[in-house]
């Protein structure tokens, strides 16, 4: 069976430390003011003694539809043999089409190269070595899971069996391969 | 801005005025060459100033169009790889095409007219030029009619396209509005062709504006404006009230209603069977009108999907 690529995000386990944030920047060279990832605070919403604050990490959301790589007009976006949405820098001419379709604002303009860039699930340097992305590795309340949904035994299938999970913008109908699980956070 | 703390970083736009110029300019392009070659191909007393108006207005717009596309590409020196690389699933590829298709045929177009001109002694050249070129002119001016024929098709797919482009993205709430609710017949085109054609036939009027009658055109310019004007009137009640506000609302109602719309139908009407010397007001107000429309749709679009 293919591989399937997935990320669990556990709310509850993130302490915004952005360890995530400055792993990608050291694993991408991403150019400065520029983020593949990002996780933000939301809130704090409610008064005393019900405040609460929790962070989302905010990146690509590897969609099974993706709409930016319907609209590339040269084929540079595009969906590798597990799954993951990529970008050929090569033929990406920059024309930011997919910047306009992408729902999550996931994808800005390269600086340095011009063409578009986005979170790879760190698919060439790490993943397809047998390690986990960056950000995941570095993690350092255990919140981020990488695994292969397909493979029945992989720790991303067991926590999306065991927990409710939610996508972003589902009605989007983009089918993301990252998952939230806001369980003692919302 | 804290991306640690605060909100997530307020990214730019993707496409911003340089692409509204675009599309503007891409509409304009279309609706000179169909106002130039409907005039060359039906009428009767084929006013000649409105001929060479529209067939070099098309060119030179859809020329400088592309070329402010290109300077807006983070790779512009890549333009290129839009032809070696196609995706049919993207309108932007398959629209890549028409527009240089219809950029060659406009330019030929434009080419073939000018011929003409030369030939009629309109254009101050030399005496050995005028003679080559009334020479030529015989010969190949047979081309003008099928020329005028497949650019007014292509003409009507550049000013559609640039509709598409936008209602291609299924994830924008204006952009992909669909007409009336029906399913699988998208907006955009629709009032982009609409535009395209008014805002066309305007600079192309602009151009001609010491012709003798006009009255034919300036008729079409006014069932054009009360046709966009239903068009935007189903656009309001079709999308959230969200997408005409804030700054928005003021570029919505003085640029693309009052000083588009309603301002020039109301002098077109008025002048019509009045005054002869409205066209460049009227028609001015028309282009501004559309400029203003393709900022409003591309800008609101991106800020309030």
């Amino acid at each position: 069976m293919a591989k399937q690529y997935v990320m669990v995000i556990q709310a509850s386990k993130c302490i915004g430390c952005q360890a995530c944030t400055v792993a990608c920047k050291f694993q991408n060279e991403v150019p400065e003011g520029q983020y593949r990832t990002k996780s933000p605070a939301i809130g704090p919403t409610g008064t005393y003694p019900n405040v609460k604050l929790y962070f989302e990490k905010e990146a690509c959301q590897m969609c099974k539809n993706a709409p930016c790589v319907g609209v590339c007009p040269t084929k540079a976006s595009y969906y590798n043999e597990d799954g993951v949405v990529l970008v050929d820098a090569n033929k990406c001419i920059g024309c930011k089409y997919c910047m306009t379709a992408c729902p999550y604002d996931a994808r800005f303009l390269n600086e340095e190269t011009g063409a578009a860039d986005k979170c790879s699930f760190c698919y060439e340097h790490r993943v397809s070595q047998g390690e986990k992305p960056a950000c995941v590795s570095t993690c350092v309340g255990g919140a981020l899971v990488f695994g292969d949904v397909n493979d029945p035994n992989s720790e991303v299938k067991k926590l999306l069996d065991k927990h409710k999970a939610e996508v972003r913008k589902p009605e989007f109908g983009t089918h993301p391969n990252v998952y939230y699980i806001y369980e003692g956070v919302k | 801005m804290d991306i640690t703390w605060g909100a997530s970083a307020s990214h730019e736009l993707a496409w911003g005025g340089i692409i509204a110029i675009y599309l503007f300019l891409a509409g304009v392009a279309g609706g000179a060459f169909l106002t130039s070659a409907l005039t060359e191909l039906f009428s009767k007393n084929r006013q000649l100033k409105v001929i060479r108006a529209g067939a070099y207005i098309a060119p030179v717009a859809i020329l400088i169009g592309l070329a402010m596309l290109v300077v807006d590409l983070g790779k512009p020196l890549s333009f290129w790889k839009l032809i070696l690389y196609v995706n049919f699933h993207s309108v932007m590829s398959i629209g890549t095409f028409i527009i240089s298709i219809f950029t060659a045929l406009a330019v030929v177009y434009a080419y073939l007219v000018w011929m003409a001109a030369a030939a009629e002694k309109k254009i101050q050249i030399t005496v050995a030029g005028q003679e080559m070129a009334a020479a030529k002119a015989t010969g190949i001016q047979s081309w003008r009619k099928p020329v005028a024929v497949i650019g007014s098709l292509f003409a009507l797919g550049t000013a559609t396209y640039t509709g598409f482009l936008l209602s291609a993205v299924t994830t924008n709430g204006l952009w992909h509005v669909s007409f009336l609710g029906i399913e699988g017949i998208p907006f955009l085109p629709i009032l982009f062709l609409v535009s395209a054609i008014s805002a066309g036939l305007a600079a192309t009027l602009i151009g001609a504006v010491d012709c003798s009658d006009l009255t034919a055109y300036k008729k079409a310019d006014i069932i054009l404006l009360a046709i966009e004007i239903i068009l935007l009137a189903v656009l309001y009640t079709s999308v959230k009230a969200a997408f005409f506000s804030g700054g928005m609302a003021t570029l919505f109602w003085l640029g693309v209603v009052v000083v588009g719309l309603l301002l020039p139908l109301v002098l077109a009407i008025y002048g019509v069977t009045k005054h002869k010397n409205l066209v460049l007001p009227v028609c001015g107000m028309v282009v501004v009108g559309g400029l203003c429309l393709r900022y409003f749709v591309v800008y609101s679009g991106q800020l309030f999907r």
